[in-house]
């Protein structure tokens, strides 16, 4: 026996047979193999009964010249479901708009907060956000994602330490940590300064303890500048040594530059292609040009799509090829020397604190070969060399 | 006479074998479920058919069903389901 479902979905028709004879109809239908079910007797000398909508064919052969009068009363199933559906595709129509419609208010952006900002800074970040795009009522897969956004913003406003850009169904939060006011000061314990490393002292200004050296000495590393004990040498008083000692110091350091280098430089030129993708598929849907560019780097983003408050395995994803050029720099050995100066000193200003001064440099040595240019230099340093260390008091 | 010697090599092969009785006969099979439903399988078609009763043929005779608001479920060349309140099924032979 068939199943009943199958039948519902290829539809089917009732069919009414009116005369005498009625057995023999079904008979011969039978013997055609046309399958027919629930038959039923409807009033005297006629029944109706149902067949496949594909036998309808055969079924008019076989009934051709018998004695009953046969009329096809209504199709049911898929095929007429179908056909009723397309009369009524308004319904249908509206149905799909409520499902876009739904679809695209779910991606949008309906809020945006920001938490933990002084008005003012709240200000900035609502108008760099504007600029950005990220404004309500805007798609959120077409905006820059919550690590861009975030980037942006912390390199874009200098009033803000770190932002929190969190993206909660259709509204932004914004976490907002400000720069704080300069920090109290830190309460000294006794000690002493003492030289951070070997330097003949060029300038020295205590704001509290006793100097022991004067312009010009040469100190060693560790060498008492500003003792924490002052007053009368019997009864001394211990305090927290305080002030800048700054000395002329050495460096010498190593630069070497060569003199022809290969770098991979992207030129601006990109081709942007937009896919959806539905589970592991993507399908293209802007842009099939291929990318032409003999060298490129690309750039995937991915961004699900959402309804309501579900994320769907359905993402819109670009990919960015970025056209990348190889750019060969040469140097002359006298700019390779120059560049090797700026380098070398640039070094050292990382390694110095603040507020140093380089006040000398000098090539000591200079040899190219192998395509490089080799320097040893040796710089001449103005720096705060006071460095704190605690007096330990003996009790 | 050739026709009762088949008869008779049939019924041997039958109490011989041990094979079910419908297939070497070509009798009915009927299978009833309660009063709802009787499957007969092996007719050979459709004498008559109203809401009280249901006539089929045979190989011998034919099969009477009596009951009430009958309606064919399925009818297939050799198969026939029927729906409805069974109350009586006769055997009429000729």
């Amino acid at each position: 026996m068939k199943n009943q479902w199958t039948n519902f979905l290829s539809g089917y028709v009732r069919v009414k047979a009116d005369g005498r004879g009625t057995e023999r109809v079904i008979n011969k239908m039978v013997k055609q193999n046309i399958y027919i079910w629930d038959v039923k007797k409807a009033e005297t000398d006629s029944i109706l009964f149902n067949i496949h909508l594909r036998d309808l064919h055969n079924f008019r052969k076989a009934v051709r010249n018998s004695e009953c009068k046969l009329s096809l009363l209504e199709g049911r199933g898929g095929p007429f479901l179908f056909k009723r559906l397309l009369k009524n595709s308004g319904f249908l129509a509206g149905f799909l708009a409520f499902l876009t419609l739904i679809f695209l208010l779910s991606n949008m952006v309906w809020g945006i907060e920001v938490k933990g900002a002084k008005p003012e800074t709240e200000h900035l970040i609502r108008k760099e956000l504007d600029k950005m795009g990220v404004q309500i009522g805007k798609i959120q897969f077409l905006l820059d994602d919550a690590d861009d956004i975030q980037r942006k913003l912390t390199t874009n406003i200098s009033a803000l330490t770190w932002i929190g850009v969190e993206l909660k169904g259709t509204t932004y939060h914004f976490q907002v940590v400000e720069k704080k006011q300069p920090e109290e000061q830190v309460k000294l314990s006794p000690r002493n300064l003492v030289a951070r490393k070997k330097a003949v002292i060029s300038k020295v200004f205590v704001v509290k303890g006793q100097s022991m050296v004067a312009v010009h000495d040469y100190v060693k590393k560790g060498q008492l500048l500003v003792s924490g004990s002052i007053g009368n040498p019997d009864k001394p008083k211990i305090v927290a040594a305080d002030g800048e000692v700054w000395g002329e110091t050495w460096y010498q350091s190593q630069v070497e530059v060569p003199l022809s280098t290969n770098f991979s430089v992207f030129n601006g030129r990109e081709n942007v292609k937009h896919y959806i993708k539905i589970a592991k598929y993507s399908i293209p849907i802007w842009n099939f040009k291929k990318t032409k560019y003999k060298n490129f780097e690309t750039e995937m983003s991915e961004r699900p799509l959402k309804f309501l408050k579900w994320e769907l395995p359905i993402y819109y994803n670009t990919a960015t090829h970025r056209e990348k050029e190889d750019v060969t720099r040469e140097y002359s050995v006298k700019e390779a020397v120059s560049k090797a100066r700026e380098m070398g000193k640039k070094d050292l200003m990382k390694l110095l604190p603040e507020e140093s001064k380089i006040v000398g440099e000098k090539i000591l040595h200079q040899t190219s070969d192998n395509g490089k240019v080799k320097l040893s230099l040796h710089y001449q340093v103005i720096e705060n060399i006071a460095v704190g260390q605690p007096i330990i008091q003996g009790d | 006479m050739a026709q009762k010697w088949g008869q008779k090599l049939r019924q041997l092969m039958m109490n011989s074998m041990d094979l079910p009785q419908d297939v070497i006969m070509d009798l009915p099979r009927i299978t009833m479920i309660g009063q709802l439903h009787i499957y007969i399988e092996n007719h050979r078609g459709l004498l008559t058919f109203t809401d009280t009763e249901l006539r089929l043929m045979l190989k011998n005779g034919q099969l009477l069903i009596k009951g009430s608001s009958f309606s064919i479920k399925a009818i297939l060349p050799e198969e026939i389901l029927l729906e409805g309140k069974i109350e009586h099924v006769f055997f009429i032979n000729e």
